[in-house]
């Protein structure tokens, strides 16, 4: 019994937790909190890191999807976080998966709705790892078999909850703990994949790039593929302080850079076709970017001609996304990326117009 | 329902993660909401505090915003006219896409008082409340009368001249300050309850300051300076000698000058009443109008404290009307043909750091040039007339020990020009509400006031990525040709346009509301909620949860909020 153990309850009076299991009578949250005009789908006291990138993203995914939805979460730094027995910070019907399988369980729950007649939508998440990598094969069957769910891929470009191990999304010469910045290479060998071609490739109704820097799109783009019915897909770049080796505190800051730069693009796509693009006003330098965060510090180090070729490569594969997708403004657009942020008082400037 | 117990997993309850408060994470620093000075209300002299009635304005309630206004400044019709607007030389939104238009909009709001009658928010002062005696009814005097009865005082003027406005009847061209302006504005501060004027009342002809002194609980000395200071050059001064003081308080009376104004004219000065003698004169048929200054004209690379002190628009207007300026100069010798001058040599100067630290004016041997003159115009400033004041004035002028006005004889203070190191009008009007509260914390009990500490938000305590850019409102001028000595200059703004204007407040300092702290945090330990919010937010952190991340203090676009260390 959960009850006995010495060191669970040693834990708790650390932290302040009464010792109570999970069917037992549990604490009100504050009015105030209970009052809040949005749906709180992932509530306060889960344990991410500070200034977390990916629970930002997924508390606004939360509170635009919400209420009537169910959730599989693969394993990764979201599921771990959220959910440390007996606790959850989830308010909504929610089932971890395994590392691989998000989008096969998923696909069950969404079955099992339909077969009981229920309109509840089910919501896939996933890590990087677990979409990019682990859990493409299961994402892959679940489009082709049209399921009525929404992915949503949580982009912190590397396997953070296992201490930080590259994956196919880290971006090229990041550096990681299995990719690691020396002698022998500039961090990431490889290219940072392009895995939104290859899930519009499956011809699925809608598929789309946001990022935690604009959070109005990121809702925007949210309700729209709730409103779909059939499979859709939403990668987030979500910035993790700890893996990107950035302060907590600029974590939005990275993200706007890395849609400023172009590296990473806000594009939508409908039925495999580029329908939207979030255009950029004023590009800037990639170096803007890089300069923020730790895992690209060894492209600082101006005695290592490799480093200048590396960040001019970054900056190569920033101007191709510019080019391939039209990323540039043809001036002053309110849902550019300068004018999607703009506010004024009493709120975001685009609610008002 | 009964829950089947899983053998290989684990259910928790929703929302069950609030057992744990991630508040305890927080090791080095918390987020709290710290008001702080816009630079606008740090630079204005008046003490007003533009963010906070651009905030009005912005909830779209121009009368509230006149009434936030009016709390430090009377005479926004006439400062939004006159005033110099340090405050939007310190503008934070000058780094973005140009300053606030802020004296335009602070006239608008006191041309609007005016049209639509709104009170000033004070109350009758009680019939045997402490009386206080002010001495001069200029812009200084009047404001400390507004603020003595605002704080519950009765205020008695005492002004020489037989109308109120000091300077800003003697010195100001109707073209800057139109006189039907001028009368409706000081006419609804006079006529209200608890003030008395008192005309043609000059100390040490009708009142004495002793007198004064035991009739009344306080005395506020604010006479002005009504003195041209002594000006020769070399000890040579020309026998048909007319300061531009005079000249332009006879012109305003009388509309003529004297016959030598018609040629060449070298007026010798820097400050406003320099500039609009130059203009004057320009208009009124000189040949030519050259102002000679020790200061620099505005550059992209002039000092802060070399350049001139004048209303900026006056300056670009008298370039613009055709005075020519020499900068960092003075005049070095005068060339006379029997009493009369015939020419000037003028020498570059610069002011230096000298030895003591202090600045001090440097004449360059060598650069020296003579200019034909038919005219010279000293304009070098103006110092104390001393009848009334005899051991009071220290030198030319009154030096009290605070920024209260204290003088050393007890219950007397001293506001506005006469204070040696003072110049302008809304100046005069900050040192009157200073002086009241001083005095009415005397006179009524109370705590003494204190200086306003709090830090001032510069511009890179903002976060600016999320301000749209809007263009400056541009007001319309009256075309060169056009310019006569009556109609005023400067246009005004249309309602739309003051209120467009408005939005561009960047709110520096202060909360916008903008719902960025509540969106953006990742642990959901920002609440959003007008009633609980105290402290003029509408958020209230919730540090059960909050782990220090900072992301809400870096994304706040006011810099309203700040990361404080944790304490215990
Ligand atoms: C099959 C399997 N392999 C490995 C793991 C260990 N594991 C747990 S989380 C994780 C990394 C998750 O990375 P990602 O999906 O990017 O999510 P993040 O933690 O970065 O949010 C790994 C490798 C596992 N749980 N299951
Ligand atoms: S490791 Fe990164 S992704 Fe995981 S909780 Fe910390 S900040 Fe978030
Ligand atoms: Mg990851």
């Amino acid at each position: 019994m959960v009850q006995d153990s010495t060191r669970l309850n040693g834990l708790r009076a650390k932290h302040g937790r009464p010792p109570a299991g999970p069917h037992e009578p549990q604490a009100a949250p504050s009015t105030l909190r209970q009052g809040q005009p949005r749906f709180r789908g992932l509530e306060a006291g889960h344990r991410a890191c500070q200034g977390c990138g990916e629970a930002l993203a997924a508390r606004i995914v939360m509170e635009n999807a919400g209420p009537d939805v169910m959730v599989a979460n693969a394993t990764g730094c979201l599921e771990v976080f959220t959910t440390p027995w007996p606790q959850s910070a989830w308010r909504v019907p929610w089932m971890h998966s395994l590392f691989e399988n998000a989008a096969a369980i998923a696909s069950g729950m969404e079955a099992a709705l339909k077969a009981r007649g229920r309109n509840t939508k089910v919501l896939a998440f996933g890590g990087d790892g677990g979409t990019y990598d682990i859990g493409f094969q299961a994402l892959s069957g679940m489009l082709e078999r049209h399921h009525d769910v929404l992915y949503v891929c949580y982009d912190n470009e590397a396997y953070m909850n296992t201490g930080i191990q590259r994956s196919s999304s880290t971006p090229h010469a990041a550096s990681t703990t299995t990719s690691p910045a020396g002698k022998e290479r500039m961090g990431k060998r490889h290219l940072k994949k392009d895995l939104l071609s290859i899930i519009a490739a499956h011809h699925i109704p809608y598929a789309a790039s946001a990022s935690v820097a604009y959070p109005a799109d990121l809702a925007r783009k949210v309700r729209y593929a709730m409103g779909i019915e059939g499979p859709t897909f939403l990668v987030v770049h979500s910035p993790c302080p700890l893996g990107w080796r950035h302060a907590s505190a600029l974590t939005v800051e990275v993200a706007r850079r890395a849609v400023e730069c172009g590296l990473f693009p806000l594009v939508e796509l409908e039925r495999g076709a580029l329908t939207n693009i979030m255009p950029i006003r004023t590009p800037r330098p990639v170096v803007d970017y890089l300069e923020l965060q730790g895992r690209f510090a060894h492209l600082f180090d101006e005695t290592d001609t490799r480093a200048i070729e590396e960040r001019d490569h970054l900056q190569a594969l920033a101007d191709h996304n510019i080019l391939t997708y039209g990323l540039a403004g043809t001036g002053d657009d309110p849902v550019d990326t300068t004018g999607i942020a703009h506010v004024r008082r009493g709120g975001p400037l685009a609610e008002r117009t | 329902m009964t829950m089947t117990r899983l053998t290989r997993g684990a259910w928790a309850a929703p929302g069950t993660s609030l057992e744990f408060k991630t508040g305890n994470w927080r090791s080095t620093e918390r987020p709290v909401h710290a008001h702080a000075k816009a630079p606008c209300h740090a630079a204005c002299p008046a003490g007003e505090d533009q963010q906070a009635w651009f905030a009005k304005l912005q909830e779209g309630q121009p009368q509230q915003a006149w009434r936030a206004l009016v709390h430090a400044n009377p005479l926004p019709a006439i400062t939004g006219r006159v005033c110099p607007h340090p405050c939007e030389t310190a503008c934070n939104r000058a780094a973005l896409d140009g300053a606030l238009a802020i004296h335009n909009v602070e006239r608008w709001l006191g041309d609007e008082a005016v049209a639509r009658g709104w009170a000033y928010p004070v109350d009758t002062p009680a019939p045997d409340a402490p009386r206080v005696a002010i001495v001069g009814a200029g812009p200084g005097g009047l404001s400390a009368a507004y603020h003595c009865v605002r704080l519950g005082l009765n205020a008695a003027l005492f002004e020489a001249a037989p109308e109120a406005g000091g300077l800003l009847r003697s010195a100001i061209p109707p073209t800057r300050l139109p006189r039907d302006t001028l009368d409706a504005e000081l006419g609804r501060l006079l006529a209200l309850p608890g003030i008395t004027l008192n005309l043609r009342a000059r100390l040490g002809r009708d009142v004495t300051l002793d007198g004064l002194r035991d009739a009344f609980g306080a005395v506020i000395l604010s006479p002005g300076c009504e003195l041209p200071k002594p000006w020769s050059v070399r000890g040579a001064v020309p026998a048909d000698l007319h300061d531009g003081l005079h000249l332009l308080r006879d012109f305003m009376d009388h509309g003529a000058l004297p016959d030598a104004a018609r040629g060449d004219v070298i007026v010798h000065g820097g400050g406003n009443t320099a500039m609009d003698i130059c203009r004057i004169m320009k208009r009124a048929g000189a040949n030519r109008v050259t102002l000679i200054t020790a200061s620099a004209l505005p550059g992209p690379n002039t000092a802060r404290d070399d350049l001139i002190n004048v209303v900026p628009r006056e300056l670009e207007e008298a370039l613009e009307e055709g005075i020519e300026v020499i900068e960092h100069a003075t005049v070095s010798r005068l060339i006379m043909k029997g009493s009369r001058v015939t020419g000037v040599e003028i020498v570059s100067l610069r002011k230096e750091p000298g030895p003591d630290g202090r600045k001090r004016r440097v004449e360059f041997e060598g650069t020296e040039r003579v200019l034909p003159v038919d005219m010279v115009v000293p304009c070098v400033g103006e110092q104390v007339s001393p009848d009334g004041f005899e051991g009071v004035l220290d030198g030319a002028y009154f030096w009290p020990d605070d920024a209260w006005g204290r003088l050393r004889e007890d219950g007397v203070f001293a506001i506005g020009d006469a204070r040696g190191n003072r110049g302008t009008v809304a100046a005069a009007i900050g040192d009157g509400r200073l002086a009241a509260q001083a005095v009415a914390a005397r006179l009524l009990g109370g705590d003494a006031p204190v200086a306003d500490l709090r830090p001032e938000r510069g511009v890179a305590g903002l976060n600016t990525a999320y301000y749209p850019a809007m263009r400056r409102t541009a007001v319309a001028k009256l075309p060169v040709a056009k310019r006569g000595f009556e109609t005023e200059i400067e246009g005004g703004l249309s309602r739309a346009e003051a209120m467009a204007e408005a939005e561009r407040c960047l709110s520096c300092g202060n909360c916008l509301a903008c719902d960025n702290c509540w969106t953006m945090c990742p642990d959901s330990a920002v609440i959003k909620t007008v009633e609980a919010a105290t402290d003029g937010s509408h958020y209230v952190f919730d540090l059960d949860y909050c782990k220090g991340c900072g992301l809400c203090a870096q994304e706040c676009p006011t810099g309203y909020i700040q990361m404080v260390a944790e304490t215990g």
